[in-house]
């Protein structure tokens, strides 16, 4: 069935059409949810089913039809399938199906429902695309569409004036990121002579064949890397560009859960990965995006510390979660890093969605200091969300634990064999952060579910716009007045699908991802040095405590997930008083960590306002000066006309004035020449 | 056959104008509905071309109908097109239907005169791009200063008269100025062909070529002098805020769509082909003003609190990336350039078209008076999200085909732009996502704020009670959906465009490479000089050069012309060697010239 290769993404893109059909008209718009989920589940079905089709660790190339094509620039809705793809497409368009069919119970009666539906079909297509273009002008119409759509649905209320705000605060951030990917783009185009990656003569190929022949370092291949960098930091909430994801929580909940979760976040590790060799190219480029992922985990992770907003405190640790994967595809660990993607989907989009189902319940009530021991009330939320707590927090035998492990075994690996010592720090960095991690994810479970029941509903239900006109009454007003609720299971099913995710997927899918990154183009160039990873139990060159690494790195992360569970147990559930007295003797950390180390305050003093102050001036230079000199120009013809007024004003003995006075000069200068 | 029907493309129009000043006296629907068959029949002859049309070589330019005019001094009206002249006519009679139809309730005094004045202004235009006779393309495009200066100073706002005034100067100032380069290129011409007058643009072109350094740059600078006011270039952009803002819809629709366009068209016909040597000199210098423009202009945009002066100045940042791609001269760069004329005049009119809906219902531009119009208008916010992504370049979309290709142009075209050129345009992109979601935030989003549409006298007594702010209408819907399914389609299959584009701008572009190619094969030897330091300067071989040179510049005064083009191209070849040895060769340059 590889025949259907080049329309997995036109599902999807379909069904965006069909919704946006339904958005005009009010009778159709219960309809956009079922055609939303078909939409999705269509191209996972399809996918399925060519990967059936190919053979194993096979590619697959297929081209929908022509698109750029200038001289020898071509660029054309052509995609490309190999394992690594393989995975994306399980992970976008499985984990999308379950959103989907959460949502439909979610945002029923919502005014928005058949535009929010849209926005999701429209962003499974862009996220489609994404993973399965060919070449990078298609790759990037995927990433610039799938950050349309997260602008498209942070702004999904979008009569509340801050998620208007954070809507364009992400497709900005975003777009500076995008600008390095252009122009990474434009140097590879340069350098390679094409924008196709794989296949013969494709950027890949390419650069694995200068990797063979050695290190022939130029300009344009030690930049590439760096450029495209930048687009993934923007994509995937890096530092410096990470500011704008904990803002998207504006969004719906199911949205934060499949795009600023699951996957569109996912896209920048994906990038790297993909096009690993020629990050292998240049030396710096995968440290420093190793670096770049170590600091942005563990700054994350302080920050989520002290938030008090349920869906911040996941948004700052999948910042924090992202930055692992960097550390892993820094750390050549490709498959360590798609691997903790593909288990951070699970658990994350889980948590997203429990949280929802907080929210939903309490009436958009997020702030943690307003709720407490829920456990009775939402029994099966409570346990949905420890499941993926567990999971995030690295405990033993769960999905986090063993990407996370690898990741950092991977990295300690690198440090010990190569005598690295900054991988050997950023391994020390990610256990901490794990540490921090696992307390900030309990503190937040044992503030919510635990602990004596108490809760302050929220102003308004969530999918209410808060505005007198909304016309559809809410599917759940009645039943808030009872208090906080359980889920219909329409919106539990999948849940527990994600929790089965959480809980298994690291046992069962370790060996499948390996496998497949191991065959794709994200397979590390083997030649440079030892990496633990990827060829799974093989032989290691360096031992830890006289253990094999990786069993090493598994008891101490084990070890760390438990005490920093135990710290959350103490300070939220045991002894709540006590936290807030360390609140109160650590007020200056608190109140800088709660205050998200005023990045956003120091950006916009250091950029925008000057930006804007700019901005203004060039208005009033344009108004006043360049204005003015064409003004003065202009006004010089009339001025020599006014000028010359007065001398016509018609009246006879003027004129004979001032020809008898011309005759007069003439007469004279004449008399003098011939004298 | 289908021949014939060309000169119909620009008499049709005119034809309608008179027959609109017959029937201006009866009823106003009446005039309206001549006005949109008279709009319509246009479009159907252009459609009709348009099917006929080769569209996979793209066409020659060749004349294909001649109206004689005063054949003594040389002058015809000349009718051909290739495919960027047939795109570009085809822009014009698409949008002219759809600004009659969209004017029809926003223009409520001298309903006749109106359309008379926009149908005339839809002749000229199509005129200029028609025109294989560069006076006859100059008389159009003259010609369409009246016209506009019209509907500005009549239908406009407030300020129009101001607006009008200053739209004609800047342009008609500049445009006598290219008159005398034009003369000139003809001057040049009869003198090169023993005194026969001609204004054929092909011979022109052919002629001009063999003009020296220092003529093609003062005619290049005679031609930017008309043509950089109207695309517009920074530092003369000056006129089109103000022009835009109190233009009527219609106005500010033809200005953003066509009129603009009208500047890059005369730069691409006439001043690269006929005056390559001085296009490589000035490129830097006119990409770099244009690299200003996108920026300077898009910062402008950001603070800008009249939505129309937003868009007005959001046109001017545009318009930056199709002269940076035109002045790319590789393939890519201009492919991007030529559709950039076409999909800004899609984007950016479909905008202006929104803006003008959205005016007739508010009667205010002020986007601090409203806010989160979308829940009043939710068809209409849709529309406007729609064209602003457009406009932003979102990729998928038309915009950003064009965008990207002028981007790719400029960074990678050889001895003239480069990486550093791209990448500075390219923080125009960032910019215009702030612009333009600032925008769409303020007024389409947010929450929602009607401006009061009570209307009162100056007393403060009411004249108008508030109007219920209703949605589009389907008239109104339907004026959207052709110029939305236009920028879909282009965004998503821009290939048989691109396809058909890439023989005339290949013929457009080929002096500019040629010289190009001649100054790297010189360079070359050059370098090939500075590596054989042992040769002494007698000996250098430099016949290559003096070769190449007399393929290129074949004057009756050849020596002349071959001196001072080896001398130019000398001094503006990257200097490779050292210092001494360009003097050296320079030296030797002069010398072979002269000898022969």
């Amino acid at each position: 069935m590889t025949t259907l290769a080049p329309w997995i993404s036109w599902f999807p893109a379909l069904a965006a059409v069909l919704c946006g059909v339904c958005c005009f008209k009010p009778t159709l718009r219960n309809y956009a949810a079922p055609i939303c989920v078909i939409g999705i589940f269509a191209a996972f079905i399809s996918s399925l089913l060519v990967i059936n089709g190919m053979d194993t660790h096979g590619t697959l190339h297929a081209t929908a039809f022509e698109w750029i094509v200038v001289g020898d620039f071509v660029a054309n809705f052509s995609y490309f399938i190999d394992p690594l793809t393989m995975i994306m497409l399980m992970v976008v368009t499985g984990i999308g199906t379950l959103v989907a069919i959460y949502a439909a119970g979610y945002m029923r009666g919502d005014r928005g429902y058949a535009r929010f539906f849209f926005g999701v079909s429209l962003f499974v297509f862009a996220m489609l695309t994404l993973v399965l273009a060919d070449n990078l002008v298609l790759l990037y119409l995927g990433w610039e569409g799938v950050g349309l759509c997260s602008y498209l649905l942070i702004g999904y209320y979008y009569d509340k004036p801050s998620a208007v705000a954070a809507a364009k605060k992400a497709f900005i951030v975003n777009r500076i990121g995008d600008l390095g990917f252009a122009a990474g783009i434009f140097f590879c185009y340069t350098t390679f002579g094409t924008v196709t990656m794989s296949g013969d003569g494709g950027i890949i190929e390419q650069a694995r064949g200068m990797l063979e022949s050695g290190y022939p370092v130029s300009t344009a291949t030690l930049w590439i890397p760096f450029l495209l960098m930048l687009g993934a930091f923007g994509k995937s909430a890096q530092l410096p560009l990470y500011v704008w994801l904990p803002d998207a929580m504006e969004g719906p909940t199911p949205v934060s859960a499949l795009i600023h979760a699951a996957t569109m976040v996912t896209a920048g590790v994906y990038m790297i990965a993909r096009m690993l060799p020629v990050f292998e190219l240049s030396p710096y480029a995968l440290p420093t995006v190793a670096c770049v992922g170590g600091a942005t985990a563990i700054f994350a992770a302080t920050i989520a510390l002290c938030q008090y907003d349920i869906k911040r405190i996941y948004a700052y640790s999948t910042v924090s979660q992202l930055g692992y994967m960097f550390i892993g595809v820094g750390a050549l660990s490709t498959a360590g890093g798609v691997f903790h993607l593909f288990t951070h989907a699970f658990f994350k989009a889980l948590l997203f969605l429990t949280a929802g189902s907080v929210m939903h319940a309490l009436a958009g009530q997020l702030d943690l200091r307003k709720m407490s021991g829920l456990r009775h009330k939402m029994p099966v939320t409570c346990w949905l969300m420890f499941v993926g707590c567990l999971a995030l927090a690295g405990f033993p035998f769960l999905a986090g634990f063993y990407s996370k492990d690898m990741i950092l075994a991977a990295a300690l690996q690198q440090g010990l064999d190569g005598h690295n010592t900054m991988f050997v720090v950023l391994a020390i960095v990610g256990l901490v952060t794990a540490l921090l991690t696992a307390y900030y994810t309990f503190r937040l479970w044992f503030r919510v579910f635990m602990g004596p029941e108490q809760f302050e509903m929220g102003e308004d239900h969530h999918g209410d716009d808060g505005d007198t006109g909304h016309d559809d009454a809410h599917g759940h007003a009645g039943e808030n007045v009872g208090g906080p609720h359980e889920m219909p299971w329409l919106m539990n099913g999948p849940l527990v699908v994600l929790a089965l995710g959480a809980l298994l997927a690291g046992v069962l899918g370790q060996h499948w991802i390996v496998d497949n990154v191991s065959h794709s183009t994200a397979a590390p160039h083997v030649a440079h040095g030892a990496h633990g990873a990827d060829h799974g139990d093989g032989h290691h060159g360096s031992l830890l405590f006289g253990m094999d690494l990786h069993l090493a790195m598994q008891l101490i992360s084990g070890c760390i997930a438990l005490l920093g569970i135990l710290i959350a147990w103490y300070f939220h559930l045991q002894n709540r008083a006590a936290a807030d007295r360390w609140a109160t003797r650590l007020s200056g950390v608190v109140t800088l960590l709660e205050n998200k180390w005023y990045v956003d305050e120091i950006y916009d003093a250091v950029i925008v306002s000057p930006l804007r102050a700019l901005a203004r001036g060039f208005w009033w230079i344009d108004d006043k000066i360049i204005n003015g000199v064409v003004m003065v120009i202009a006004a010089i013809p009339p001025l020599l006309g006014r000028a010359a007024q007065p001398w016509q004003r018609g009246q006879l003995q003027g004129y004979g004035l001032t020809m008898a006075a011309g005759i007069a000069i003439l007469a004279f200068l004449i008399i003098v020449s011939v004298l | 056959m289908i021949e014939k029907l060309v000169p119909f493309q620009v008499i049709v129009p005119v034809l309608g104008a008179m027959s609109l000043l017959i029937v201006q006296h009866v009823a106003h629907k009446l005039v309206r509905a001549m006005a949109l068959l008279w709009s319509l029949i246009g479009l159907a002859i252009t459609a009709i071309i348009a099917i006929n049309f080769d569209w996979s070589t793209g066409g020659s330019f060749e004349t294909l109908v001649t109206i004689p005019w005063a054949e003594n001094l040389g002058l015809e009206f000349g009718f051909g097109y290739d495919s960027i002249s047939l795109c570009l006519v085809m822009l014009t009679s698409l949008m002219m239907p759809l600004i009659t139809i969209a004017s029809w309730s926003a223009v409520v005094k001298r309903i006749a005169e109106f359309h008379i004045w926009l149908l005339m202004l839809e002749a000229a235009m199509i005129g200029v791009f028609l025109a294989t006779d560069i006076i006859f393309f100059y008389v159009c495009f003259e010609f369409t200063l009246i016209p506009m200066f019209f509907l500005i100073g009549i239908w406009g706002s407030s300020r129009r008269l101001q607006a009008a005034k200053m739209f004609f100067l800047y342009t008609f100032a500049g445009s006598m100025i290219t008159l005398v380069g034009i003369i000139y290129v003809a001057w040049f011409h009869a003198n090169l062909h023993g005194g026969e007058w001609t204004f054929g643009i092909k011979a022109l072109t052919a002629s001009a070529q063999q003009m020296s350094y220092h003529e093609q740059f003062w005619v290049m600078m005679a031609f930017l002098a008309g043509f950089a006011p109207k695309v517009p270039l920074f530092p003369v952009h000056t006129w089109l805020p103000l022009a835009h803002t109190e233009a009527p819809m219609a106005g500010s629709v033809d200005l953003a769509a066509v009129l603009l366009k009208l500047g890059t068209y005369g730069i691409l016909r006439f001043a690269l082909p006929m005056c390559p040597l001085a296009a490589i000199v000035i490129a830097p210098y006119i990409t770099v003003l244009a690299i200003i423009g996108i920026l300077y202009t898009a910062l402008i945009c950001w603070v800008q609190s009249d939505i129309k002066k937003l868009v007005a100045y959001s046109s001017v940042s545009h318009m930056g990336f199709c002269v940076m791609g035109m002045f790319a001269f590789n393939a890519t760069g201009v492919a991007g350039s030529v559709t950039y004329m076409i999909n800004h005049g899609l984007s950016t009119g479909a905008l202006f078209i929104c803006i003008g809906m959205m005016y007739e219902r508010f009667h205010t531009r002020d986007m601090n008076q409203m806010s989160g119009l979308i829940r009043a208008m939710p068809i209409w916010g849709g529309f406007t999200v729609f064209f602003t992504l457009a406009s932003v370049g979102l990729p998928g979309l038309n915009g950003f085909i064009s965008e990207f290709l002028c981007l790719v142009g400029a960074f990678t075209a050889r001895d003239v732009l480069g990486p550093p050129y791209a990448i500075v345009a390219g923080i125009g992109m960032i910019f215009a996502a702030m612009y333009l979601l600032y925008m769409v935030g303020r007024v389409v989003f947010g929450p929602l704020k009607l401006p009061s549409t009570e209307q009162t006298d100056k007393g403060g007594h009411v004249i108008a009670p508030a109007a219920k702010i209703a949605d589009l209408t389907p008239r109104e819907i339907g004026t959207l959906i052709p110029l939305a399914v236009l920028c879909l389609y282009l965004g998503l299959y821009p290939k048989p465009l691109l396809q058909s584009l890439a023989a005339p701008i290949e013929t457009l572009t080929r002096p500019v490479q040629t010289a190009l190619e001649q100054q790297r094969a010189e360079r070359a030897n050059l370098e090939k000089d500075a590596s054989n330091t042992n040769n002494p300067i007698e000996t250098i071989d430099a016949t290559d050069t003096i070769d190449a040179a007399m393929k290129f510049n074949v004057t009756p005064d050849n020596t002349m012309t071959i001196h001072t083009l080896s001398a130019d191209a000398t001094r503006f070849a990257t200097p490779v060697a050292s210092d001494t040895m360009t003097i050296q060769s320079v030296a030797t340059h002069h010398i072979a010239g002269v000898s022969p």
